[in-house]
């Protein structure tokens, strides 16, 4: 039915809800044994692109597949993907148990998995409880368990670490890890970036539906360039040190200092000290992974396009 | 397909719905047999004074052999499976409502492989409802009627399989409404008021425009012919002949008023469920489940 490959890709997909584009031709793929991050604002389009994946949405164009396959013609899906999603329902009246039975029956595992996913997530003394009575991050383990159920080879989880606690998101980080690195496929969404940045290795960002970066998270690090910041007692004397030495990566900020791109702070200092001009004060920026991706991002509502970010390989 | 038979079948037993709405069900199938009973006693004794003796001769038996329990059996059916048709409702609905439909969905190979079992799971079920619905009905005639107005062995044969039929027709229709009007609350409203109210009006105003003969081709006007042309046929097949004006009172009294034969009318409702489910699964099938 499928290629077992583990490959999710998305093509050129695009949604439009009316007059709302919610997706616009979108392009990615996410590989087998490691986590990929599905970054974006809230009303990016992250959860109609993994529902569209999911079959649970029609594209109004593009196709999204899981092992080179569109998920109705997987077969038997419970046991190729696994799915966490937002506004997932439960029966408050079904134990947590008998919940997992009734999809184990659908997927056609045997009754034992339901107790085994229910222990894997921590469940396995709320077995018996009616469903209406757990907490939210009870709710988003049980979700995880029934996604677990069939083990499948790919895993989809959106906004999983809502209504976790620490401990929860800890365990969950840990868990999506060693899933991966058994080979497996794993694509989890998030809006924001630091909650998932010691989960996953790649990332795929998006902005109004669009894709604004696409690959490593070390390659999105890099592509922010250090720079310095110098506080100089003769702004012009040092930019011109600097220029003859080949530096022309300088920038002067608002407050007075210059910004100094490709040199560390040592550079500047010897520079500085060559053609006597004091330092008054002198600082690294630190690569901030939340305001590039604030960057990749804003404007979504404020009606103008983000600033464009250019770099080879990567970029959608 | 099996595997999904089981889970719709779990889900239905996992949860006290099944038995929250039997309850009410029995006992309004219990509460209608004993009147039934009674109301036919009454009738009986009425009759068999002098001033209806040639009523009595029409029929070619006297009142006292009258199988009147037929009438109230035929009716009792008809209102009790009210219920099974909201449970069936509810099987869509309630997924959607609950959002469950989702997981639903996402360990299925299809949405139609998923409506179908859930079809299989709830004729099943229109099934146990309909047997029970006609045990509690026999029980109640049985404890308040004279042995002469009860059905015979064969009555008891016809009145079951027409009453578990009408039950899983009823249940079908309700499971084409759940999923053609995804709201829970909506679609058991409409429903209510439709079979209790408005096609009741639209039977008067049929009959005043002198065309009864379309109120067979209703939703509610073929299930009810299903039961009660049976249970007429039943009554006639042992009162020999009988005068086509009064044949139309008993079906009157029968609630099957322009009803075409048993079968027919079974065949006629069945197209109706037919409909409203396949509309149901039109639109689930390619609806965006956000
Ligand atoms: N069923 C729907 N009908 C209309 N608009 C929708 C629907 N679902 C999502 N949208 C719109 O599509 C956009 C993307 O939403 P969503 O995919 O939920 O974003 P995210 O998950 O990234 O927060 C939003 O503008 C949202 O309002
Ligand atoms: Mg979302």
């Amino acid at each position: 039915m499928h290629d077992g490959s583990g490959l999710i890709a998305v093509q050129n997909l695009t949604k439009q809800f009316g007059s709302v584009t919610a997706v616009q031709n979108l392009s990615f793929t996410v590989s087998p044994g490691s986590v990929t991050g599905f970054l974006g604002p809230n009303g990016a389009g992250k959860t109609t692109t993994l529902r569209m994946l999911l079959g649970l949405v029609k594209p109004t164009g593009g196709t999204a597949t899981i092992n080179g396959r569109l998920f109705h013609q997987l077969g038997q899906p419970g046991r190729v993907v696994g799915a966490v999603l937002e506004a997932q329902g439960f029966h408050p009246a079904r134990s947590a148990r008998n919940h997992l039975r009734v999809y184990a029956a659908a997927i056609g595992v045997p009754d034992a998995q339901a107790d085994q996913v229910l222990g894997l997530v921590g469940l396995g003394s709320a077995a018996d409880r009616k469903v209406g009575g757990f907490s939210l991050g009870m709710k988003q383990r049980l979700a995880l368990a029934t996604a677990l159920l069939g083990d499948p080879q790919v895993l989809v989880l959106d906004e999983p670490a809502n209504g976790l606690d620490p401990e929860g998101i800890a365990w969950l980080r840990t868990f999506l890890q060693s899933y991966a690195r058994m080979g497996r496929t794993v694509l989890i969404s998030s809006h924001l970036l630091a909650e998932v940045e010691q989960t996953v290795d790649q990332v795929v960002i998006i902005s109004r539906g669009q894709t604004m970066f696409y690959g490593p998270l070390d390659q999105l690090r890099q592509s922010q360039q250090r720079r310095v910041l110098v506080q100089p007692s003769d702004v012009n004397a040092l930019a011109n040190a600097l220029r003859a030495e080949g530096v022309h990566a300088i920038e002067q900020l608002a407050d007075g200092r210059l910004a100094v791109s490709g040199v560390d702070s040592k550079h500047v200092a010897d520079s500085a000290l060559r053609a006597g001009v004091s330092i008054y004060g002198i600082q690294e920026e630190q690569v901030d992974l939340e305001r590039l991706f604030f960057q990749l991002t804003s404007g979504q509502f404020a009606g103008h396009a983000p600033a464009p970010y250019k770099q080879q390989g990567g970029w959608a | 397909m099996g595997n999904l038979v089981q889970a719709e079948l779990r889900k239905t037993t996992t949860t006290g719905l099944w038995w929250g709405l039997l309850i009410p069900t029995a006992v309004l199938a219990l509460g209608w047999g004993l009147s039934t009973g009674l109301l036919g006693k009454y009738f009986v004794d009425f009759a068999s004074t002098s001033e209806v003796d040639e009523v009595s001769d029409f029929l070619g038996v006297t009142p006292d052999q009258w199988k009147v329990s037929l009438f109230g059996i035929a009716r009792a059916i008809n209102i009790s499976t009210i219920f099974p048709m909201v449970f069936g409702a509810l099987a869509i609905s309630g997924e959607i409502n609950r959002r469950t439909i989702t997981t639903t969905f996402l360990t299925a190979p299809s949405r139609m492989q998923a409506l179908l079992a859930k079809m299989l799971v709830y004729v099943l079920w229109g099934a146990v409802y309909g047997l029970a619905i006609m045990l509690f009905l026999g029980i109640g005639v049985v404890l308040t009627s004279n042995a002469g107005q009860l059905p015979d062995a064969g009555g008891w044969v016809t009145l079951t399989l027409v009453c578990v039929l009408s039950s899983v027709l009823m249940t079908m229709f309700g499971v084409g409404i759940g999923a053609l009007i995804p709201n829970v609350a909506g679609s058991i409203v409409l429903l209510l008021l439709y079979f209790l109210v408005i096609e009741n009006v639209l039977h008067l105003v049929l009959a005043y425009l002198e065309v009864p003969a379309v109120i067979g081709f209703l939703p509610n006007g073929s299930i009810n012919g299903l039961t009660g042309s049976a249970a007429v046929d039943l009554f006639l097949s042992t009162a020999g002949v009988v005068p086509p004006e009064i044949e139309d009172v008993l079906r009157a009294i029968a609630g099957a008023g322009g009803a075409l034969d048993w079968w027919w009318s079974g065949l006629v409702f069945l197209g109706w469920s037919g409909i409203v489910f396949a509309g149901g699964w039109a639109l689930t099938q390619s609806k965006d489940i956000t």
